[in-house]
């Protein structure tokens, strides 16, 4: 087995026990992304002295007998739009092409404080806008099971620096599927936290009341420890919470544990093949003890409808920033608006500036109480129907998504067609709560990712469920 | 519901984005597609039904200014598009003030 198809857990022990140092698995990685990424476009840059750097002092510490932490010596990828100061940081996007991170995101500061190797950052479709890591300034990413198709996205970059090996672990951000859906579609696991659970202070913000950091990792091991690196509240993110952290609870079964097959999420409109594999997924966790239930989910549809209304919005706030003023692109020597207008224009991609009027139209006045505040009302009931159906099942089990990957082009004409794929994903962001997808099988001889929603702050349950269920795999 | 070409243009403008008429028409046909798939919401019964929020954090940190040190002063300097030393250029705010539409 070569060294970058460790998991960090079985890297932790090498490097603990002194028969594997940091260099060496910087190195096996480092030649995994030369092999690879002309071909795959996962890392969009490398730091590879400083990563060989960082490796050294963590052996450094080792022979002091000293270790910062479970992460440290492990080389992570980090994805476009966390700020690390002093790196190029430009969430995918030709509007911050050449802008310096002045600091650290505190997700970014909390991986250094724990001794990890930062390889580079990696591609994702611009300000996280996608669901394919087509839209982005440097070209697409290509998936690793099939060139010819997407990894997903947004953070299809950090999906497939994970799923091609290049990389032991990597960090995305997940808005309305970001992180689930590619680890899905390139057959990783992925975790998006609860709403709280990581701060957000240098994520570049998309729709900030749905964004939230959070792990690719090769297993659920692996996810709870970057979750536990990552974790706990920050006075730079207000909506970080104080709930208690989270601390792993494996499990040997899942006996007394509840898993609803929400009915709506189970209709049409799903792969073949996607269904039979999550279905035997499912079966698998039934054989391990747990209780298997058809529960009531409504607003299914209307989820995906509130995410194309609140998200919008908050982006044609957030992306106000980009005005050619402090940093970013500027077109030069025009008039004040004629500087904005075209500067965004020139800087923009067609899905960032679509999303943008989107917003606009939906917060303008005579259509805000139509659009937002009636969007913001059908989300209380959204959560109020999680709410409702967790006082009946522990936890919910959904396909990551209704198909496997698609070929590139094939959902860029049509933003809608593209919009469907986050069907599955996008109501655990509208209710705040946490998901792992996990490697369920394949259809189309591609990957395919079964969904596990847990309640608020329930991470612990629904990691030890994909544990056991890749015990049983 | 149709957008008409005048919306769009007002809505580019609004968000000051500086767009071809391939373009607005290309906007046009898209905001209309992803329109018509929200439009379900309007039919969800929300009589009496209070809009999410999210509860604020009860503490606060104190509201002080910190210091910045050299090497982040420094890349902020240079994330400048156009400087002059330490001072943000930019283009004069009393030119157009409101715009070409003005």
């Amino acid at each position: 087995m070569k060294l970058n198809e460790l998991t960090i857990a079985e890297a932790r022990k090498r490097l603990d026990a002194g028969d594997l140092t940091s260099t060496e698995l910087t190195k096996a990685c480092i030649a995994e992304i030369k092999n690879q990424n002309p071909t795959l476009n996962a890392f969009i840059e490398v730091y590879e002295d400083d990563a060989l750097e960082q490796a050294l002092r963590s052996d450094e510490r080792h022979s002091r007998s000293e270790c910062l932490g479970a992460l440290d010596g492990v080389p992570l990828g980090l994805k476009d739009n966390l700020l690390n100061q002093g790196k190029e940081v430009t969430s995918g996007s030709n509007i911050l092409k050449g802008h310096i991170s002045a600091y650290d995101a505190t997700a970014v500061r909390k991986l250094k404080g724990q001794g990890a190797v930062i390889l580079g950052r990696t591609n994702m479709d611009e300000f996280a806008m996608g669901s394919s890591t087509e839209h982005s300034a440097y070209g697409p990413t290509k998936n690793p099971h099939d060139l010819e198709r997407v990894p997903g996205g947004s953070s299809g970059g950090s999906a497939v620096a994970v799923a091609a090996k290049m990389a032991l672990g990597a960090l995305g951000s997940d808005t309305g599927g970001s992180i689930r859906q590619p680890a899905a579609l390139c057959g990783t696991v992925g975790l998006k936290p609860t709403y709280g659970r990581i701060s957000r202070s240098g994520l570049m913000a998309m729709a900030s009341s749905l964004d939230q950091i959070g792990p690719f990792a090769k297993t659920a091991e692996d996810a709870a420890l970057i979750l536990e690196a990552l974790q706990g509240p920050d006075s730079l993110d207000q909506t970080t919470s104080n709930h208690p952290l989270f601390v792993p609870e494996w499990k040997k079964d899942l006996s007394g544990v509840r898993i609803g097959l929400p009915r709506q999420a189970w209709g049409a409109g799903m792969h073949d093949e996607v269904r039979s594999e999550v279905m035997r997924g499912v079966e698998a966790l039934k054989e391990r003890g747990a209780e298997i239930k058809e529960v009531d989910l409504p607003y299914a549809d209307e989820a995906l409808a509130v995410y194309y209304v609140v998200m919008p919005c908050e982006v044609s706030a957030n992306l106000a920033r980009f005005d050619g003023m402090r940093y970013g692109l500027r077109v030069k020597d025009l008039p004040l608006f004629e500087t904005y207008a075209k500067s965004r224009a020139k800087g923009f991609g067609p899905e960032a500036r679509r999303r943008i009027l989107l917003g606009t139209y939906a917060l303008s006045r005579g259509y805000y109480d139509a659009y937002y505040l009636q969007a913001k009302r059908v989300q209380t009931l959204i959560r109020k129907a999680y709410e409702q159906a967790f006082t009946e099942v522990d936890m919910l089990v959904t396909p990551t998504a209704p198909n496997p990957a698609f070929r590139l082009g094939e959902k860029t004409t049509d933003p809608l067609t593209m919009y469907l794929e986050d069907v599955f994903t996008v109501g655990v962001n509208v209710a705040g709560l946490p998901a792992v997808s996990v490697p369920c099988g394949k259809a189309d001889g591609m990957p395919v990712g079964m969904q596990l929603i847990g309640r608020h702050f329930d991470e612990a349950g629904i990691l030890a469920a994909a544990r056991i269920f890749e015990e049983s795999d | 519901m149709a957008l008409t070409r005048e919306q769009v243009q007002g809505l580019a403008d609004l968000a000051r984005l500086d767009l071809s008429e391939d373009e607005l028409k290309t906007a046009e046909q898209d905001l209309d597609k992803v329109l018509g798939y929200v439009e379900r919401l309007q039919e969800v019964e929300t009589q009496g039904v209070e809009p999410f929020a999210m509860p604020a954090r009860t503490a606060w940190r104190e509201d002080v200014s910190l210091p910045c040190d050299h090497a982040a002063c420094e890349i902020i300097l240079s994330n400048f598009p156009e400087r002059s030393g330490d001072l943000l250029k930019t283009p004069g705010v009393f030119e157009s003030p409101k715009g070409k539409k003005a």
